[in-house]
């Protein structure tokens, strides 16, 4: 299998001798048309490697290759084949849907005539064409996040990255996108780079998982592999496992504490 | 055919300004140019027209320079700022990552940025010039003349925009990334414009403008003016008004000033677009985040005159979360300049009356930038008093006697000061002018917290904030002193003190009371 997405030690240090380490030495494939589930606990650093990933930061050590061309050297060809939805994207509310899509192709140097259509089944897909014209002020969180995913795939890029795509929506709107990522993948021969800490979403959608904390890689696998790794019976006891959590024991120790004291 | 990147953000940046009338959108262009044209050419001509014989008069004064300069200063500086302060008020770099995962250079972004709100300018910039050139016509320059003057407004006004846009970028990517640093930015868009104001103060009451006029004390001033690049076109406007028709006059002054103008403007586009792969970053500046330290002297005080108990550490959380936000030092800080300049340029010293005059409509400003903020964290922040026993009591209580704690001392700690300034002021005339001046920012506190629960502003852009701050700044010291002293002082012949002892005094806390109460039963409505 091809293998599009290559990071060889990608490190992404901060602070005073590079001391807080959001991601540590990286070494991942993925491989095309599958879709990898990149999944953390809140801070592990899943957002730096999409971010380095897209040319977005620069890594302090290591690289990477994103169908085929260099992090460090081919930037602006790694940002055309790539199409990100950021975890806390902003969007332009003054703009209506189609204005702000327009912008985009515009962008990532869609021709004026294939936008228009692109646009229309865009919208036309995500339910958004009879409301193509108010602003974006006006839409719901999930409609908001409908038009960012038609902005990622504007271009229709060989590669997708969605950060945190379903965290803001209700189980309606979540499923609906679950469902597009369903279809993107299987119809579409995407490649899919999915960040998450919601464990059913990366189980349902992904065919391999990373578990990544405090910036290091810790496992690798399909979930069965994963869990059959760690000697549990489910993803989440897994990630617990792996990732360390508050023991059972000391949920109440607050309260036994007050009742020591009285 | 792909279109320039910068053109593509320069068209999204004039969409978003133009959001609010899309429906006027395709024809809005073609208004404006009608409306400037019909300005520049019939309205602006016959308007100066009116005054050319004092603008004769003018030009030749040894003052026509420097004044000059001083005004364009002025509009260059606004240049400037405007970007820079809108920015800070609201800093956001959401909007940064679809730049920087697109393929699209920084500097491409910044160009487009800068064009997309240049038009806006464009137009404030065309009214200048044309009311410029309307002033100069009837000396009769030449084409050449005109044109060069025309095209030194757009130089320096646009160098000044593109060092705003820049200045404003950077500062958005340094700012935008931590809670601390949009606090920073809010807190620096106030201060900013402190300059602006000490400089039209002075000239209003400092007698900048006469000491311009005095060949002896304008010397330094007219140094410092000449040196900066707004200042260079106004030599040359001077030269062409005094010489009209023969550019060669001033064809040294003229080469070197415009020619100075154009390098500016070119260094500062070279550098400018130098600077934008600075401007647009979402590496992370710090992760040092803050921290709170064991409680100080201060905030036990505050605990104890909170009564000890669970009140006092109500008390001292609303002292924590006010003071730690820079944006609210700012405002006090802001107020305190303001009173600063206001005595420095405005208020003379033997003047008793102009201290209480001043406190009167400066003094309930601060109030509101204190008080003011009790609904601007939105309405959740409400709900945690709701939803606590006897919260909205609490929360009413403790928001007065943190306004009081705050306005009180620095009003009185004001008024001595400016008091003092004067050293034939007694003590007894300090005291009498102290105790008025407390008395009167209590009520307007008191005023001040029921108006904003009554009339709730739940963020800074909200409307009610502004109409309260008109009525704190207009209608109460317009209502509780001035008018009761014209009234009073025409039908019984009472003085200041007599009208603030027995109407601004007492009306100030009858109403106040009445608004307190009409708004914490508003509170308890509030859903």
């Amino acid at each position: 299998m091809k293998v599009v997405i290559r990071t060889d030690k990608l490190s992404k240090y901060y602070g005073k001798h590079g001391a807080i380490k959001a991601v540590d030495e990286l070494d991942l494939e993925v491989y095309e048309g599958e879709t990898f589930g990149l999944l953390g606990p809140n801070g592990a650093g899943k957002t730096t490697a999409v971010r380095l990933l897209n040319c977005i930061i620069k890594p302090t050590r290591g690289t990477a290759t994103v169908n085929g061309h260099d992090i460090l050297k081919e930037e602006v060809k790694v940002k055309r084949v790539t199409g990100l939805l950021a975890e806390s994207p902003g969007l332009y509310e003054k703009l209506s849907a189609y204005e702000f899509l327009e912008f985009m192709g515009a962008l990532y140097d869609v021709p004026s005539n294939v936008l228009r259509e692109r646009i229309d089944d865009l919208l036309k897909l995500f339910g958004l064409h009879d409301r193509r014209d108010d602003l974006l002020e006006g839409y719901s969180r999930g409609m908001k996040q409908k038009v960012l995913i038609a902005a990622a795939l504007i271009h229709d890029p060989p590669i997708l990255f969605l950060d945190e795509p379903t965290s803001t929506l209700d189980p309606r709107a979540a499923l609906m996108v679950k469902d597009l990522i369903k279809k993107l993948a299987n119809g579409a021969g995407k490649t899919i780079f999915i960040c998450s800490h919601i464990l059913p979403i990366v189980e349902e959608l992904c065919d391999r998982i990373g578990i990544i904390n405090q910036g290091r890689l810790i496992a690798l696998g399909t979930v069965d592999e994963i869990i059959a790794q760690t000697r549990t019976k489910t993803l989440e006891e897994a990630f617990i496992a792996i990732t360390g959590g508050v023991e059972e024991k000391e949920l109440l120790a607050w309260r036994e504490h007050r009742r020591d004291e009285a | 055919m792909t279109r320039h990147k910068w053109l593509v953000v320069a068209r999204n940046e004039y969409r978003i300004r133009t959001s609010n009338i899309r429906k006027i959108r395709p024809y809005f262009p073609y208004l404006v140019i009608v409306l400037l044209a019909i300005y520049v050419s019939f309205i602006a001509p016959r308007l100066f027209s009116l005054f050319i014989d004092d603008i004769l008069a003018f030009i030749i004064t040894y003052a026509a320079i420097p004044i000059v300069q001083i005004i364009l200063f002025m509009v260059f500086f606004y240049f400037i700022i405007i970007p820079i302060t809108n920015t800070l008020k609201e800093v956001q770099t959401e909007q940064l990552e679809i730049f920087l995962a697109a393929p699209i250079k920084p500097s491409d972004v910044l160009l487009g940025e800068f064009l997309g709100v240049m038009p806006f300018y464009a137009i404030v910039v065309t009214v200048i010039a044309g009311s410029f050139t309307a002033l100069m016509t009837p000396m009769q320059l030449d084409l050449a003349q005109i044109a060069i003057t025309i095209t030194i407004f757009v130089l320096t006004f646009f160098s000044a925009l593109w060092i705003g846009t820049v200045t404003a970028s950077i500062l958005r990517t340094r700012l935008g990334k931590t809670a601390r640093g949009k606090d920073v930015g809010r807190a620096l868009a106030l201060i900013i414009a402190l300059p602006m104001i000490a400089l039209m103060y002075a000239i209003m009451g400092g007698g900048l403008l006469q000491a311009l006029t005095d060949p002896q004390t304008s010397g330094m001033v007219r140094t410092v003016l000449s040196v900066l690049p707004s200042s260079w076109g106004a030599e040359v406007f001077i030269g062409f008004a005094s010489n009209p028709g023969n550019i060669g006059a001033t064809g040294f002054e003229t080469l070197t000033r415009f020619g100075g103008l154009v390098a500016f403007f070119l260094a500062a586009l070279w550098l400018g677009a130098k600077a934008a792969n600075r401007a647009y970053s979402l590496e992370a500046t710090t992760f040092a985040a803050s921290r709170a330290r064991p409680d100080g002297v201060f905030y036990k005080t505050v605990r104890r005159l909170g009564g000890g108990g669970p009140f006092g550490t109500l008390l001292v959380s609303m002292f924590k979360d006010y003071g730690r936000r820079l944006e609210n030092l700012s405002k006090i800080f802001y107020m305190l300049g303001l009173l600063a300049l206001l005595n420095i340029f405005l208020i003379q010293p033997d003047d008793p009356e102009g201290i209480l005059v001043m406190t009167a409509f400066v003094l309930p400003l601060l109030s509101a930038f204190v008080v003011g903020e009790v609904t601007l964290r939105g309405k959740e922040a409400l709900f945690i008093y709701k939803k606590a026993p006897s919260g909205i009591g609490r929360l009413v209580k403790a928001r007065l006697l943190k306004g009081w704690l705050i306005v009180v001392p620095i009003s009185a700690v004001v008024t001595i000061a400016t008091s003092l300034i004067n050293p034939k002021n007694t003590l007894a005339f300090l005291l009498i002018n102290t105790g008025l001046v407390v008395l009167m920012v209590a009520a307007t506190v008191i005023f001040v917290l029921g108006l904003f629960l009554l009339n709730p502003a739940f963020s800074d852009k909200s409307g009610n904030l502004f109409v309260n701050i008109m009525i704190v700044m207009q209608a109460l010291p317009f209502g509780t002193f001035l008018i009761p002293l014209i009234i009073l002082r025409e039908v019984f012949d009472l003085g200041l003190y007599a009208t603030l002892s027995y109407v601004t005094v007492p009306l100030s806390w009858l109403m106040g009371i009445l608004l307190l109460y009409l708004g914490k039963r508003k509170l308890s409505r509030i859903e």
